[in-house]
Protein backbone atom coordinates (compact mmCIF):
# COMPACT_ATOMS: atom_id res chain seq x y z
CA UNK A 1 0.00 0.00 0.00
CA UNK A 2 2.86 2.37 0.83
CA UNK A 3 3.83 2.85 -2.79
CA UNK A 4 0.57 4.56 -3.77
CA UNK A 5 1.37 8.16 -4.59
CA UNK A 6 -1.00 10.50 -2.78
CA UNK A 7 0.74 13.74 -3.74
CA UNK A 8 2.87 14.32 -6.82
CA UNK A 9 4.54 17.67 -7.30
CA UNK A 10 5.86 18.01 -10.83
CA UNK A 11 8.24 20.81 -11.81
CA UNK A 12 6.46 23.44 -9.76
CA UNK A 13 7.79 26.99 -9.84
CA UNK A 14 6.52 30.10 -8.10
CA UNK A 15 7.82 33.65 -7.93
CA UNK A 16 6.64 36.88 -6.33
CA UNK A 17 7.84 39.79 -8.45
CA UNK A 18 11.60 39.25 -8.64
CA UNK A 19 11.76 36.73 -5.81
CA UNK A 20 11.80 33.10 -6.90
CA UNK A 21 10.44 31.02 -4.01
CA UNK A 22 10.06 27.65 -5.73
CA UNK A 23 12.17 26.69 -8.72
CA UNK A 24 11.17 23.58 -10.61
CA UNK A 25 10.38 21.51 -7.52
CA UNK A 26 9.40 17.86 -7.96
CA UNK A 27 8.58 15.36 -5.24
CA UNK A 28 6.21 12.58 -4.33
CA UNK A 29 4.51 11.61 -1.09
CA UNK A 30 3.21 8.09 -0.67
CA UNK A 31 0.26 6.76 1.28
CA UNK A 32 0.69 6.80 5.08
CA UNK A 33 4.04 8.57 4.72
CA UNK A 34 4.95 11.60 6.83
CA UNK A 35 7.10 14.05 4.92
CA UNK A 36 8.70 16.94 6.75
CA UNK A 37 9.75 20.01 4.80
CA UNK A 38 12.57 22.03 6.33
CA UNK A 39 13.93 25.33 5.18
CA UNK A 40 14.90 28.76 6.39
CA UNK A 41 12.24 31.45 6.73
CA UNK A 42 11.01 32.81 3.42
CA UNK A 43 12.14 29.76 1.45
CA UNK A 44 8.68 28.94 0.13
CA UNK A 45 7.66 26.15 2.50
CA UNK A 46 4.23 27.56 3.33
CA UNK A 47 3.78 28.60 -0.31
CA UNK A 48 4.34 24.97 -1.30
CA UNK A 49 1.55 23.84 1.03
CA UNK A 50 -0.80 26.54 -0.26
CA UNK A 51 -0.09 25.46 -3.83
CA UNK A 52 -0.81 21.83 -2.94
CA UNK A 53 -4.23 22.70 -1.46
CA UNK A 54 -5.03 25.07 -4.34
CA UNK A 55 -5.06 28.31 -2.36
CA UNK A 56 -2.35 29.67 -4.63
CA UNK A 57 -1.72 28.74 -8.27
CA UNK A 58 1.80 27.73 -9.32
CA UNK A 59 3.43 29.76 -12.11
CA UNK A 60 4.29 26.49 -13.83
CA UNK A 61 4.20 22.78 -13.12
CA UNK A 62 1.47 20.48 -11.85
CA UNK A 63 0.15 19.17 -8.56
CA UNK A 64 -1.52 15.79 -8.61
CA UNK A 65 -3.47 14.59 -5.60
CA UNK A 66 -4.47 10.95 -5.85
CA UNK A 67 -3.84 11.26 -9.57
CA UNK A 68 -6.02 14.34 -10.08
CA UNK A 69 -4.32 17.41 -11.48
CA UNK A 70 -5.70 20.20 -9.28
CA UNK A 71 -5.15 22.94 -11.87
CA UNK A 72 -7.52 21.12 -14.23
CA UNK A 73 -10.32 20.74 -11.68
CA UNK A 74 -13.45 22.88 -11.54
CA UNK A 75 -14.22 24.69 -8.27
CA UNK A 76 -16.73 22.02 -7.23
CA UNK A 77 -14.33 19.20 -8.12
CA UNK A 78 -11.57 20.92 -6.15
CA UNK A 79 -13.92 21.34 -3.19
CA UNK A 80 -14.81 17.65 -3.37
CA UNK A 81 -11.11 16.82 -3.29
CA UNK A 82 -10.51 19.23 -0.39
CA UNK A 83 -13.00 17.32 1.73
CA UNK A 84 -10.32 14.63 1.94
CA UNK A 85 -7.57 17.05 2.91
CA UNK A 86 -6.94 18.62 6.30
CA UNK A 87 -4.89 21.77 6.74
CA UNK A 88 -3.44 22.99 10.01
CA UNK A 89 -2.59 26.68 9.72
CA UNK A 90 0.44 28.27 11.34
CA UNK A 91 -1.69 30.70 13.36
CA UNK A 92 -4.42 28.07 13.96
CA UNK A 93 -6.94 30.20 12.00
CA UNK A 94 -9.83 29.38 14.33
CA UNK A 95 -12.98 31.36 13.50
CA UNK A 96 -13.01 34.16 16.09
CA UNK A 97 -16.75 34.61 16.08
CA UNK A 98 -17.52 30.93 16.70
CA UNK A 99 -17.21 28.74 19.78
CA UNK A 100 -15.00 25.65 19.70
CA UNK A 101 -18.12 23.55 19.07
CA UNK A 102 -19.10 25.74 16.10
CA UNK A 103 -15.53 25.76 14.77
CA UNK A 104 -15.55 21.98 14.66
CA UNK A 105 -19.13 21.63 13.43
CA UNK A 106 -18.57 24.04 10.55
CA UNK A 107 -16.49 21.79 8.23
CA UNK A 108 -18.54 18.78 9.29
CA UNK A 109 -21.85 20.36 8.26
CA UNK A 110 -20.36 21.36 4.91
CA UNK A 111 -18.79 17.99 4.20
CA UNK A 112 -21.73 15.91 5.39
CA UNK A 113 -24.88 18.03 4.92
CA UNK A 114 -27.14 15.08 5.76
CA UNK A 115 -25.59 14.53 9.18
CA UNK A 116 -28.03 15.01 12.06
CA UNK A 117 -27.37 17.46 14.89
CA UNK A 118 -26.82 14.65 17.40
CA UNK A 119 -24.35 12.93 15.06
CA UNK A 120 -22.49 16.22 14.64
CA UNK A 121 -22.36 16.73 18.41
CA UNK A 122 -21.10 13.19 18.96
CA UNK A 123 -18.39 13.62 16.33
CA UNK A 124 -17.32 16.99 17.78
CA UNK A 125 -17.10 15.53 21.30
CA UNK A 126 -15.19 12.43 20.18
CA UNK A 127 -12.72 14.54 18.15
CA UNK A 128 -12.18 16.90 21.07
CA UNK A 129 -11.56 13.83 23.18
CA UNK A 130 -8.72 12.85 20.81
CA UNK A 131 -6.98 16.15 21.55
CA UNK A 132 -7.94 16.00 25.26
CA UNK A 133 -9.95 19.21 25.18
CA UNK A 134 -13.56 18.11 25.69
CA UNK A 135 -13.96 20.74 28.42
CA UNK A 136 -13.25 23.56 25.97
CA UNK A 137 -16.27 22.77 23.79
CA UNK A 138 -18.21 25.95 24.59
CA UNK A 139 -15.25 28.30 24.87
CA UNK A 140 -14.44 31.06 22.41
CA UNK A 141 -11.00 31.00 20.70
CA UNK A 142 -10.03 34.13 22.65
CA UNK A 143 -10.32 32.14 25.87
CA UNK A 144 -7.78 29.52 24.76
CA UNK A 145 -3.99 29.41 25.17
CA UNK A 146 -1.68 29.05 22.15
CA UNK A 147 -1.27 25.30 22.70
CA UNK A 148 -5.01 24.80 23.14
CA UNK A 149 -5.68 26.73 19.94
CA UNK A 150 -3.28 24.45 18.07
CA UNK A 151 -5.02 21.37 19.46
CA UNK A 152 -8.46 22.69 18.55
CA UNK A 153 -7.23 23.64 15.07
CA UNK A 154 -5.82 20.13 14.74
CA UNK A 155 -9.15 18.68 15.86
CA UNK A 156 -10.96 20.84 13.31
CA UNK A 157 -8.66 19.74 10.51
CA UNK A 158 -9.10 16.01 11.25
CA UNK A 159 -12.80 16.03 12.04
CA UNK A 160 -13.76 15.06 8.50
CA UNK A 161 -11.31 12.10 8.61
CA UNK A 162 -9.06 13.39 5.82
CA UNK A 163 -6.70 11.08 3.96
CA UNK A 164 -4.08 13.79 3.57
CA UNK A 165 -2.97 16.28 6.23
CA UNK A 166 -0.95 19.40 5.59
CA UNK A 167 0.67 21.02 8.62
CA UNK A 168 2.03 24.55 8.39
CA UNK A 169 4.41 25.04 11.32
CA UNK A 170 2.34 22.93 13.73
CA UNK A 171 4.47 23.75 16.78
CA UNK A 172 5.67 27.31 16.17
CA UNK A 173 5.62 29.47 19.26
CA UNK A 174 4.97 26.61 21.66
CA UNK A 175 7.13 25.55 24.59
CA UNK A 176 9.14 22.28 24.24
CA UNK A 177 6.72 20.24 26.33
CA UNK A 178 3.65 21.38 24.39
CA UNK A 179 5.64 20.88 21.17
CA UNK A 180 6.25 17.25 22.13
CA UNK A 181 2.60 16.79 23.11
CA UNK A 182 1.35 18.21 19.81
CA UNK A 183 3.87 16.17 17.83
CA UNK A 184 2.92 12.96 19.66
CA UNK A 185 -0.70 13.82 19.03
CA UNK A 186 -0.01 14.24 15.31
CA UNK A 187 1.81 10.94 15.02
CA UNK A 188 -0.82 9.09 17.06
CA UNK A 189 -3.63 10.49 14.97
CA UNK A 190 -1.80 9.56 11.82
CA UNK A 191 -1.29 6.00 12.95
CA UNK A 192 -4.88 5.75 14.08
CA UNK A 193 -6.42 7.25 10.94
CA UNK A 194 -3.74 6.02 8.50
CA UNK A 195 -3.23 9.50 7.10
CA UNK A 196 -0.59 10.78 4.74
CA UNK A 197 0.99 14.06 5.78
CA UNK A 198 3.25 16.87 4.75
CA UNK A 199 4.51 19.07 7.58
CA UNK A 200 6.41 22.30 7.16
CA UNK A 201 8.48 23.10 10.20
CA UNK A 202 11.65 24.58 11.63
CA UNK A 203 11.22 22.55 14.74
CA UNK A 204 13.60 19.62 15.11
CA UNK A 205 11.77 18.17 18.13
CA UNK A 206 8.57 17.97 16.13
CA UNK A 207 10.33 16.64 13.01
CA UNK A 208 12.14 13.90 14.93
CA UNK A 209 8.83 12.65 16.28
CA UNK A 210 6.71 12.77 13.13
CA UNK A 211 9.02 12.46 10.09
CA UNK A 212 9.42 9.33 7.97
CA UNK A 213 11.30 11.35 5.39
CA UNK A 214 12.52 14.93 5.22
CA UNK A 215 13.47 17.39 2.52
CA UNK A 216 15.28 20.68 2.87
CA UNK A 217 14.38 23.65 0.68
CA UNK A 218 17.25 25.99 -0.09
CA UNK A 219 17.52 28.62 -2.81
CA UNK A 220 14.03 27.64 -4.02
CA UNK A 221 15.08 24.03 -4.70
CA UNK A 222 15.03 20.71 -2.85
CA UNK A 223 18.64 20.83 -1.69
CA UNK A 224 18.68 17.79 0.61
CA UNK A 225 16.52 14.73 1.02
CA UNK A 226 16.68 11.76 3.35
CA UNK A 227 15.48 10.53 6.70
CA UNK A 228 15.77 12.85 9.67
CA UNK A 229 18.94 11.19 11.02
CA UNK A 230 20.70 11.58 7.71
CA UNK A 231 19.90 15.27 7.60
CA UNK A 232 20.76 16.05 11.20
CA UNK A 233 23.93 13.92 11.07
CA UNK A 234 25.11 15.38 7.79
CA UNK A 235 28.58 16.94 7.59
CA UNK A 236 27.28 19.59 5.21
CA UNK A 237 28.14 22.95 6.89
CA UNK A 238 24.77 24.44 5.97
CA UNK A 239 22.78 21.60 7.52
CA UNK A 240 25.11 21.55 10.54
CA UNK A 241 24.43 25.23 11.00
CA UNK A 242 20.70 24.73 10.69
CA UNK A 243 20.39 21.82 13.09
CA UNK A 244 23.09 22.53 15.69
CA UNK A 245 22.94 25.09 18.45
CA UNK A 246 26.31 26.50 17.52
CA UNK A 247 27.23 28.59 14.55
CA UNK A 248 29.39 26.59 12.14
CA UNK A 249 31.39 28.73 9.68
CA UNK A 250 30.62 27.74 6.07
CA UNK B 1 -11.35 36.03 -8.99
CA UNK B 2 -8.31 38.11 -9.85
CA UNK B 3 -8.58 41.53 -8.24
CA UNK B 4 -6.02 44.24 -8.98
CA UNK B 5 -3.65 44.82 -6.08
CA UNK B 6 -3.38 48.33 -4.67
CA UNK B 7 0.03 49.89 -4.20
CA UNK B 8 0.76 50.08 -0.48
CA UNK B 9 3.56 52.29 0.69
CA UNK B 10 4.09 55.08 3.14
CA UNK B 11 5.23 57.30 0.30
CA UNK B 12 2.89 57.03 -2.64
CA UNK B 13 3.38 59.22 -5.71
CA UNK B 14 0.52 60.92 -7.58
CA UNK B 15 0.81 58.20 -10.22
CA UNK B 16 0.37 55.56 -7.50
CA UNK B 17 -2.76 57.33 -6.21
CA UNK B 18 -4.14 57.45 -9.73
CA UNK B 19 -3.31 53.77 -10.21
CA UNK B 20 -5.01 52.90 -6.89
CA UNK B 21 -8.09 54.90 -7.88
CA UNK B 22 -8.58 52.95 -11.10
CA UNK B 23 -7.57 49.66 -9.44
CA UNK B 24 -10.27 50.22 -6.79
CA UNK B 25 -12.93 50.95 -9.41
CA UNK B 26 -11.89 47.85 -11.39
CA UNK B 27 -11.77 45.74 -8.21
CA UNK B 28 -15.21 46.90 -7.09
CA UNK B 29 -16.64 46.17 -10.54
CA UNK B 30 -15.20 42.63 -10.56
CA UNK B 31 -16.35 42.10 -6.97
CA UNK B 32 -19.82 43.34 -7.87
CA UNK B 33 -20.01 41.01 -10.88
CA UNK B 34 -18.89 38.11 -8.71
CA UNK B 35 -21.69 38.93 -6.26
CA UNK B 36 -24.28 38.95 -9.04
CA UNK B 37 -23.01 35.60 -10.32
CA UNK B 38 -22.92 33.90 -6.92
CA UNK B 39 -26.04 35.38 -5.29
CA UNK B 40 -28.35 33.22 -7.41
CA UNK B 41 -26.47 29.93 -7.01
CA UNK B 42 -27.46 27.67 -4.08
CA UNK B 43 -26.82 27.24 -1.19
CA UNK B 44 -28.45 30.54 -0.23
CA UNK B 45 -27.23 30.62 3.40
CA UNK B 46 -30.56 32.04 4.59
CA UNK B 47 -29.70 31.57 8.27
CA UNK B 48 -26.49 33.60 7.84
CA UNK B 49 -28.41 36.40 6.09
CA UNK B 50 -30.95 36.47 8.93
CA UNK B 51 -28.15 36.49 11.50
CA UNK B 52 -26.42 39.42 9.82
CA UNK B 53 -29.66 41.38 9.45
CA UNK B 54 -30.38 40.85 13.10
CA UNK B 55 -26.88 41.92 14.16
CA UNK B 56 -26.78 44.94 11.86
CA UNK B 57 -30.22 46.08 12.95
CA UNK B 58 -29.38 45.80 16.64
CA UNK B 59 -25.96 47.38 16.14
CA UNK B 60 -27.32 50.51 14.49
CA UNK B 61 -30.73 50.81 16.13
CA UNK B 62 -29.60 53.09 18.97
CA UNK B 63 -27.51 55.46 16.92
CA UNK B 64 -30.07 55.88 14.13
CA UNK B 65 -32.82 56.52 16.70
CA UNK B 66 -30.86 59.41 18.20
CA UNK B 67 -29.86 60.69 14.78
CA UNK B 68 -33.46 60.60 13.52
CA UNK B 69 -34.77 62.46 16.52
CA UNK B 70 -32.09 65.14 16.22
CA UNK B 71 -32.65 65.58 12.47
CA UNK B 72 -36.35 66.25 13.05
CA UNK B 73 -35.75 68.54 16.03
CA UNK B 74 -33.06 70.63 14.36
CA UNK B 75 -34.90 70.86 11.06
CA UNK B 76 -38.07 72.11 12.76
CA UNK B 77 -36.18 74.48 15.07
CA UNK B 78 -34.25 75.99 12.16
CA UNK B 79 -37.25 76.33 9.88
CA UNK B 80 -39.76 77.64 12.39
CA UNK B 81 -38.42 81.25 12.67
CA UNK B 82 -38.12 81.54 8.90
CA UNK B 83 -41.66 80.29 8.29
CA UNK B 84 -42.93 82.51 11.11
CA UNK B 85 -41.48 85.54 9.32
CA UNK B 86 -43.73 84.74 6.36
CA UNK B 87 -46.65 83.69 8.52
CA UNK B 88 -46.41 80.17 7.16
CA UNK B 89 -45.88 78.08 10.29
CA UNK B 90 -48.77 75.86 9.23
CA UNK B 91 -46.47 74.49 6.54
CA UNK B 92 -43.88 73.36 9.12
CA UNK B 93 -45.08 69.73 9.52
CA UNK B 94 -45.19 69.25 5.76
CA UNK B 95 -41.81 70.85 5.26
CA UNK B 96 -40.16 68.69 7.92
CA UNK B 97 -41.82 65.55 6.56
CA UNK B 98 -40.93 66.24 2.93
CA UNK B 99 -37.29 67.05 3.72
CA UNK B 100 -36.93 63.95 5.85
CA UNK B 101 -38.77 61.59 3.52
CA UNK B 102 -37.18 62.70 0.28
CA UNK B 103 -33.61 63.34 1.25
CA UNK B 104 -32.40 63.72 4.82
CA UNK B 105 -33.78 60.50 6.29
CA UNK B 106 -32.42 58.08 3.66
CA UNK B 107 -29.07 59.83 3.14
CA UNK B 108 -28.20 60.48 6.77
CA UNK B 109 -29.26 56.98 7.79
CA UNK B 110 -27.09 55.59 4.99
CA UNK B 111 -24.09 57.68 6.08
CA UNK B 112 -24.48 56.63 9.71
CA UNK B 113 -24.93 53.03 8.56
CA UNK B 114 -21.78 53.30 6.44
CA UNK B 115 -19.80 54.60 9.41
CA UNK B 116 -21.04 51.90 11.73
CA UNK B 117 -21.43 48.89 9.46
CA UNK B 118 -19.07 49.28 6.51
CA UNK B 119 -16.12 49.84 8.85
CA UNK B 120 -17.21 46.86 10.96
CA UNK B 121 -17.46 44.57 7.95
CA UNK B 122 -14.12 45.87 6.60
CA UNK B 123 -12.40 45.22 9.93
CA UNK B 124 -14.04 41.83 10.51
CA UNK B 125 -13.30 40.40 7.07
CA UNK B 126 -9.89 42.09 7.01
CA UNK B 127 -9.02 40.43 10.29
CA UNK B 128 -10.26 37.08 8.97
CA UNK B 129 -8.14 37.55 5.86
CA UNK B 130 -4.87 38.36 7.63
CA UNK B 131 -5.33 35.58 10.21
CA UNK B 132 -5.97 33.03 7.43
CA UNK B 133 -9.54 32.34 8.59
CA UNK B 134 -10.80 32.94 5.03
CA UNK B 135 -8.20 30.47 3.71
CA UNK B 136 -9.30 28.01 6.40
CA UNK B 137 -12.85 28.33 5.15
CA UNK B 138 -11.74 27.72 1.58
CA UNK B 139 -9.79 24.57 2.46
CA UNK B 140 -12.87 23.31 4.31
CA UNK B 141 -14.53 23.26 0.87
CA UNK B 142 -16.67 26.29 1.77
CA UNK B 143 -16.96 29.13 -0.70
CA UNK B 144 -15.89 32.09 1.49
CA UNK B 145 -17.21 34.63 -1.01
CA UNK B 146 -20.68 33.16 -0.79
CA UNK B 147 -20.63 32.55 2.95
CA UNK B 148 -19.05 35.84 4.03
CA UNK B 149 -19.65 38.35 1.24
CA UNK B 150 -22.93 37.48 -0.46
CA UNK B 151 -24.75 37.06 2.86
CA UNK B 152 -23.51 40.40 4.21
CA UNK B 153 -24.34 42.36 1.06
CA UNK B 154 -27.87 40.93 0.98
CA UNK B 155 -28.28 41.72 4.70
CA UNK B 156 -27.15 45.35 4.36
CA UNK B 157 -29.32 45.82 1.27
CA UNK B 158 -32.40 44.53 3.09
CA UNK B 159 -31.92 46.16 6.48
CA UNK B 160 -31.07 49.76 5.46
CA UNK B 161 -34.52 50.51 3.95
CA UNK B 162 -36.12 49.28 7.20
CA UNK B 163 -33.85 51.53 9.26
CA UNK B 164 -34.53 54.46 6.93
CA UNK B 165 -38.30 54.17 7.30
CA UNK B 166 -37.79 54.00 11.06
CA UNK B 167 -35.57 57.10 11.01
CA UNK B 168 -38.13 58.99 8.91
CA UNK B 169 -40.84 58.24 11.48
CA UNK B 170 -38.59 59.20 14.40
CA UNK B 171 -37.48 62.41 12.65
CA UNK B 172 -41.09 63.45 12.02
CA UNK B 173 -41.78 62.81 15.69
CA UNK B 174 -38.68 64.89 16.54
CA UNK B 175 -40.11 67.70 14.44
CA UNK B 176 -43.32 67.56 16.47
CA UNK B 177 -41.36 67.88 19.74
CA UNK B 178 -39.69 71.04 18.39
CA UNK B 179 -43.05 72.43 17.30
CA UNK B 180 -44.86 71.92 20.61
CA UNK B 181 -42.05 73.65 22.52
CA UNK B 182 -42.96 76.96 20.90
CA UNK B 183 -46.37 76.48 19.33
CA UNK B 184 -49.55 75.01 20.63
CA UNK B 185 -50.08 72.51 17.84
CA UNK B 186 -52.31 69.49 18.24
CA UNK B 187 -50.65 66.13 17.42
CA UNK B 188 -53.59 65.12 15.19
CA UNK B 189 -53.25 68.34 13.24
CA UNK B 190 -49.49 67.73 12.93
CA UNK B 191 -49.97 64.16 11.67
CA UNK B 192 -52.75 65.23 9.34
CA UNK B 193 -50.50 67.97 7.87
CA UNK B 194 -47.69 65.48 7.42
CA UNK B 195 -49.93 62.94 5.65
CA UNK B 196 -51.46 65.62 3.42
CA UNK B 197 -48.00 66.88 2.39
CA UNK B 198 -46.25 63.59 1.68
CA UNK B 199 -47.40 61.76 -1.41
CA UNK B 200 -46.63 58.25 -2.56
CA UNK B 201 -44.24 59.68 -5.15
CA UNK B 202 -42.24 61.37 -2.37
CA UNK B 203 -41.94 58.26 -0.27
CA UNK B 204 -41.01 55.65 -2.89
CA UNK B 205 -37.88 57.25 -4.42
CA UNK B 206 -36.56 58.12 -0.95
CA UNK B 207 -36.88 54.58 0.33
CA UNK B 208 -35.97 52.91 -2.98
CA UNK B 209 -32.57 54.55 -3.03
CA UNK B 210 -31.75 53.12 0.39
CA UNK B 211 -31.63 49.67 -1.21
CA UNK B 212 -28.82 50.99 -3.40
CA UNK B 213 -27.10 52.65 -0.41
CA UNK B 214 -27.34 49.42 1.60
CA UNK B 215 -25.85 47.51 -1.30
CA UNK B 216 -22.98 50.03 -1.54
CA UNK B 217 -22.24 49.76 2.20
CA UNK B 218 -22.11 45.96 2.05
CA UNK B 219 -20.20 45.79 -1.21
CA UNK B 220 -17.50 48.29 -0.22
CA UNK B 221 -17.05 46.89 3.31
CA UNK B 222 -16.75 43.34 2.00
CA UNK B 223 -14.44 44.34 -0.86
CA UNK B 224 -12.07 46.23 1.41
CA UNK B 225 -12.08 43.52 4.08
CA UNK B 226 -11.80 40.60 1.67
CA UNK B 227 -8.80 42.15 -0.08
CA UNK B 228 -7.04 43.37 3.08
CA UNK B 229 -3.36 42.55 3.43
CA UNK B 230 -0.45 43.63 5.55
CA UNK B 231 -1.37 42.52 9.09
CA UNK B 232 -3.11 44.74 11.59
CA UNK B 233 -2.20 47.86 9.64
CA UNK B 234 -4.05 46.38 6.67
CA UNK B 235 -7.11 45.69 8.84
CA UNK B 236 -7.14 49.32 10.04
CA UNK B 237 -6.77 50.54 6.47
CA UNK B 238 -9.61 48.29 5.30
CA UNK B 239 -11.87 49.63 8.02
CA UNK B 240 -11.10 53.31 7.37
CA UNK B 241 -11.22 53.18 3.60
CA UNK B 242 -14.50 51.26 3.73
CA UNK B 243 -16.18 54.20 5.48
CA UNK B 244 -14.62 56.84 3.25
CA UNK B 245 -15.36 55.03 0.00
CA UNK B 246 -18.89 53.93 0.88
CA UNK B 247 -19.82 57.45 2.14
CA UNK B 248 -18.47 58.98 -1.04
CA UNK B 249 -20.30 56.48 -3.24
CA UNK B 250 -23.54 57.04 -1.28
CA UNK B 251 -23.37 60.78 -2.04
CA UNK B 252 -22.50 60.23 -5.70
CA UNK B 253 -25.28 57.68 -6.18
CA UNK B 254 -27.70 59.93 -4.29
CA UNK B 255 -27.11 62.63 -6.88
CA UNK B 256 -27.64 60.16 -9.73
CA UNK B 257 -30.74 58.61 -8.15
CA UNK B 258 -32.33 61.99 -7.43
CA UNK B 259 -31.93 62.84 -11.10
CA UNK B 260 -33.43 59.49 -12.12
CA UNK B 261 -36.36 59.84 -9.70
CA UNK B 262 -37.12 63.33 -11.03
CA UNK B 263 -37.09 61.88 -14.50
CA UNK B 264 -39.52 59.08 -13.48
CA UNK B 265 -41.71 61.31 -11.28
CA UNK B 266 -41.45 64.79 -12.87
CA UNK B 267 -44.07 66.14 -10.45
CA UNK B 268 -41.56 65.82 -7.62
CA UNK B 269 -39.63 68.75 -8.96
Amino acid sequence: MADIRVVEIKNVSKRFDDLIVLDNISLEVHRAENLVVFGRSGQGKSVLLKIIIGLMPPDSGNILIKGQNISELTVSELNRLRKNIGFLFQGSALYDSMTVRENLSFPLKRTYPDMSQSEITNKVVSTLDLVSLEDAIDKMPSELSGGMKKRIALARSIITDPELMLYDEPTTGLDPITTKEISELIINLQKRLNMTSIAVTHDLICAEIIADRAIFLKDAKVAYEGNIKELTGSNDPFLKNFFSHEFVPQ
Amino acid sequence: MNLPKLKQSRRLTYTDYLYNFFATITGLTIFNWQFIKQAFIPPYEISEIKKHMDELGVKTFGIVSITGLIIGLVLAMQSQPVLQRFGATDFLPGMVALSVVRELGPVITALIFAGRVSSGIGAELGSMRVTEQIDAMEVSAVNPFKYLVVTRIIATTMILPVLSVYVIIIAIFGGYIAVIITENMNIYYYIDSVLRSVEFGDFIPGVAKTFVFGYIVGLVGCYKGFTAEGGTEGVGRASTTSVVLSSLLILIFDMILVKISLWIWPTLG
